[in-house]
């Protein structure tokens, strides 16, 4: 009596422990292949190995671990921890889920460091130490895309009641050996099968690549988790594996999974998904406001010195066509020229935006009222980066020397607004990628109107970003479109092309409301106007001279001079004409005054895109 | 004891696509077979996306790769045939005896049929392909038919996989019990093909093509 009993809750107990080993055995199959870095995968060279009951030497490196199911596996950390979640429900039921995380979008060259902690420890509580790294947290912004591209769930459904009978000693002893042996089975097609389904391919290509990637896998464990959503769960398939009674009930595995997965970890600097990124870096769009250091303040009419660029980005298309004034975002088009907005009022704004013009373009011409919504857009333009070909300026057909990073941090903070997950992954590749852009982009422009006889309404998009205020703090990367000087033309010369804002003095409105459209056409109206913008003809000279600019300028600034009078002819609106007899007739008085207020304003904008841009962020 | 029989979905695959094809389904059904205790070991296909399951075990690995290799020299000298290769699993029983009969018998237990349909190289292929394109433009449209190809056998490899693990997951009672010490249940590789004579293929072939049962030469 006392042996039946005695063995009866021996029975129980072993009955227990398998049960505890079922829960272990499977959280440690899924998360060893799929927790990166923390694989037997990686240690393939002990898998050579004959089997470990093949001779008795190999007994010793077989640990008594490894006899539960006859799997002899690597020890998996972060299953251990997790077995406490099972413990916790009383190893009725863990859910795995496999988490495809996106890396935040705004990640620029700064943030490819090699110290970036992809996996490390997987356990729950050190699961938020792996989302970020040291530059995405300095920047404050945790933009991140998570996708469930798998659940497991591991079920011991109990069986209550008078089945579940411990007490009948022959039973259980068949049933524990059957159990055990059907066990066996199940983790040798568990093993086998997380090997098939897509994730794997995610968590060898992770585990392989030495690359950074824009995306990791984490697993997370939880005892208890909500159902996916109807519209998850039609999307996914469902794998039943057999269940196995026990005397108590029976132990079930299950998994949900996605058939199919983007393709992201065939390439580690390719995005899950494809999405067009409005503001690529080498996109005039992304900075159009870059400083002029050497830009005349206080002379001259705003038509010359807007007319290109510091960088000679406008150069670069002056190939085909005269190099019309014109913003241009896009450095390899032959026909879209780069618009030097040297204007105090643009230089700190992130919202400003453009999209370039794929044919010859017209001069842009902005009404004055609209410049404040243009300003104020939370998004900056793409930058500009100049091609090779450009003109008496050594420094401007040297792409090269163009410094990387602002546009590179530009692009981080345009793609987080447009939630493009292109993240090259170097930085050379990434301007590659982006002169190869510039043509499809063009393309992609919204807003961007190309009219023979009409002005060219050029609707941009800029994504706005701290880095743009970092640009402008830096004097290394000069804004073309610092307002020192009267070269902001008339108001009265600035012409249409926004979109029916007409409210400068509502900021924040224009800012947290950005039309892309808008931008575009705004910049487009700026860009006219500016070309409108009477020449300095005595002035120019001075102006390089006495602002120490580059004396590279000079002969480009001229030829555009040239150029935007020429466009100016063409063009149809008498508005343009007018306002550059009224630039004209302006004395230097005026243009001071101008100029103060340019200043004003732009100190405004600068505050107010900040806050509309922070705003917006939150 | 029942003998459960697995006919496996016929793969259409190419000549050099064989070995592969067969190493996955072969060590991934042993792999289910092979209940004592071992240290796995993952094998990333060349030709496709999937990665199997080894028992980690060298002689093992042997004995498929030659039972292959023999599987791939008659699929040589049978061009264009459907072939079979069956992995049986059985019991070794001892009898009584006799003059004709062995004293040990074998209790075939599970038998895995994998079917593959063996396709003529691409270069033969090309001759008789009805792709114009391949005239005008091989490169890009031979390329693109080869990694849609790819891509379906692929898919069709992974099914059969799923139905390997499927039945493993169905029927486990007949399994015999696991012996001590023993790590895989007695195995043995044929091709049923091959069990019809030569000669006898051959008239039938004859017969067929020519109509005349008396024309043999």
């Amino acid at each position: 009596m006392a042996s039946t009993h005695t063995s009866s809750h021996t029975e129980a107990a072993k009955m227990e422990q398998v049960i505890t080993e079922f829960f272990y055995e499977s959280l440690f199959i899924i998360l060893e292949s799929r927790s990166p870095f923390v694989s037997s995968r990686n240690y393939s060279g002990e898998q050579t190995v004959s089997s470990p009951s093949s001779s008795s030497s190999s007994s010793s490196s077989v640990r008594p671990r490894d006899k539960w199911f006859n799997l002899a596996l690597r020890e998996c950390p972060s299953a251990l921890e997790n077995l406490d979640l099972c413990r916790q429900s009383n190893f009725e039921s863990v859910v795995v889920d496999v988490i495809l995380e996106q890396k935040p979008l705004d990640w620029g060259p700064a943030s490819f460091s090699p110290k970036r902690d992809l996996f490390g420890n997987l356990s729950s509580k050190d699961k938020n130490s792996l989302f970020w790294n040291s530059d995405q947290e300095e920047s404050g912004r945790e933009i991140k895309s998570e996708k469930i591209i798998e659940r497991w769930l591991v079920l011991h459904e109990s069986r209550k009641g008078r089945d579940c009978n411990l007490g009948n000693r022959r039973s259980s002893c068949y049933s524990l050996s059957a159990l055990y042996k059907k066990l066996i089975l199940l983790w040798r097609s568990l093993y086998v099968t997380v090997r098939l389904l897509p994730a794997y391919n995610i968590f060898r290509d992770l585990n392989s690549s030495g690359q950074i990637c824009a995306f990791k896998l984490v697993p997370r464990v939880y005892s208890f988790v909500e159902p996916l959503t109807r519209k998850e769960e039609v999307d996914m398939q469902r794998f039943w594996f057999t269940p196995v009674d026990t005397s108590c009930g029976r132990l079930c595995v299950s998994v949900l999974y996605y058939s199919s997965i983007s393709d992201t970890s065939s390439e580690s600097s390719t995005p899950m998904s494809p999405q067009f990124i409005p503001n690529y870096v080498g996109s005039p769009l992304a900075d159009p406001l870059r400083r002029f250091p050497s830009l005349p303040i206080s002379h001259g009419s705003p038509s010359s010195l807007p007319f290109s660029r510091r960088h000679g980005w406008s150069y670069d298309h002056y190939k085909a066509s005269p190099p019309l004034v014109s913003f241009s975002p896009s450095p390899t088009h032959s026909e879209s020229h780069a618009l030097v907005m040297n204007l105090d009022e643009y230089c700190p704004s992130p919202n400003f935006s453009a999209s370039p013009s794929p044919s010859p373009s017209l001069p842009i011409h902005i009404p004055r009222s609209h410049l404040s919504e243009a300003l104020l857009r939370p998004e900056s333009a793409p930058v500009d980066i100049p091609g090779p070909k450009v003109a008496n300026s050594p420094a401007l057909s040297d792409k090269h020397k163009l410094p990387p990073s602002p546009p590179l941090k530009i692009t981080r903070t345009g793609t987080s607004r447009t939630d493009n997950f292109r993240v090259p992954a170097k930085t050379g590749a990434t301007i590659e990628k982006l002169f190869s852009f510039e043509k499809e982009d063009r393309r992609k422009y919204s807003g961007v109107k190309i009219s023979s006889c009409g002005s060219p309404r050029i609707s941009c998009s800029r994504s706005s970003s701290r880095s743009f205020q970092d640009d402008f703090d830096d004097s290394e990367f000069p804004c073309p479109f610092d307002v020192e000087d009267d070269e902001m033309t008339n108001p009265g010369s600035r012409v249409e092309s926004y979109d029916k804002r007409e409210h400068p003095s509502d900021i924040n409105e224009a800012g947290l409301f950005v039309n892309r459209k808008s931008q575009d056409a705004a910049v487009g109206a700026l860009v006219r106007m500016l070309k409108k913008a009477p020449p300095l003809c005595q002035d120019i000279s001075l102006n390089f001279s006495e602002a120490s600019r580059p004396e590279m300028w000079s002969n480009s600034i001229q030829k555009q001079s040239q150029i935007s009078e020429a466009a100016t002819v063409e063009h149809a609106a008498a508005l343009s004409s007018a306002s550059s007899r009224l630039v004209a007739s302006k004395t230097a008085a005026d243009a001071l005054e101008e100029l103060r207020g340019y200043k004003v304003m732009k100190n405004l904008l600068l505050s107010e895109g900040g806050k509309a841009y922070t705003s917006a962020n939150v | 004891m029942n003998c459960e029989v697995c006919q496996l979905e016929e793969l259409k695959v190419e000549h050099f696509e064989i070995r592969e094809v067969l190493r996955c389904i072969l060590h991934t059904i042993v792999f289910h077979r092979a209940l004592g205790l071992l240290r796995p070991k993952d094998v990333d296909l060349e030709l496709f996306e999937i990665t199997y399951v080894q028992c980690g075990d060298v002689e093992l690995e042997k004995k498929i790769d030659e039972k292959i290799d023999h599987f791939i020299s008659w699929v040589e000298k049978h061009p264009n045939k459907k072939s079979q290769l069956c992995l049986s699993f059985y019991e070794v029983k001892s009898k009584q005896p006799s003059w004709f009969t062995n004293k040990t018998e074998r209790l075939y237990w599970e038998q895995w049929y994998a079917n593959l349909n063996v396709t003529q190289h691409p270069k033969h292929h090309s001759s008789k392909t009805h792709h114009t394109k391949v005239v005008v433009d091989p490169g890009e449209s031979a390329t693109e038919e080869r990694s849609s190809r790819r891509a379906m056998v692929e898919a069709s490899l992974r099914e059969v996989l799923f139905q390997i693990i499927k039945f493993v997951n169905e029927k486990k009672d007949h399994l015999p019990p696991i012996s001590e010490g023993v790590i895989y249940f007695p195995y043995e590789t044929t091709i049923p093909s091959s069990s019809y004579s030569a000669f006898g293929m051959d008239m039938i072939k004859r017969m067929l093509h020519s109509g005349h049962p008396t024309m043999l030469s």
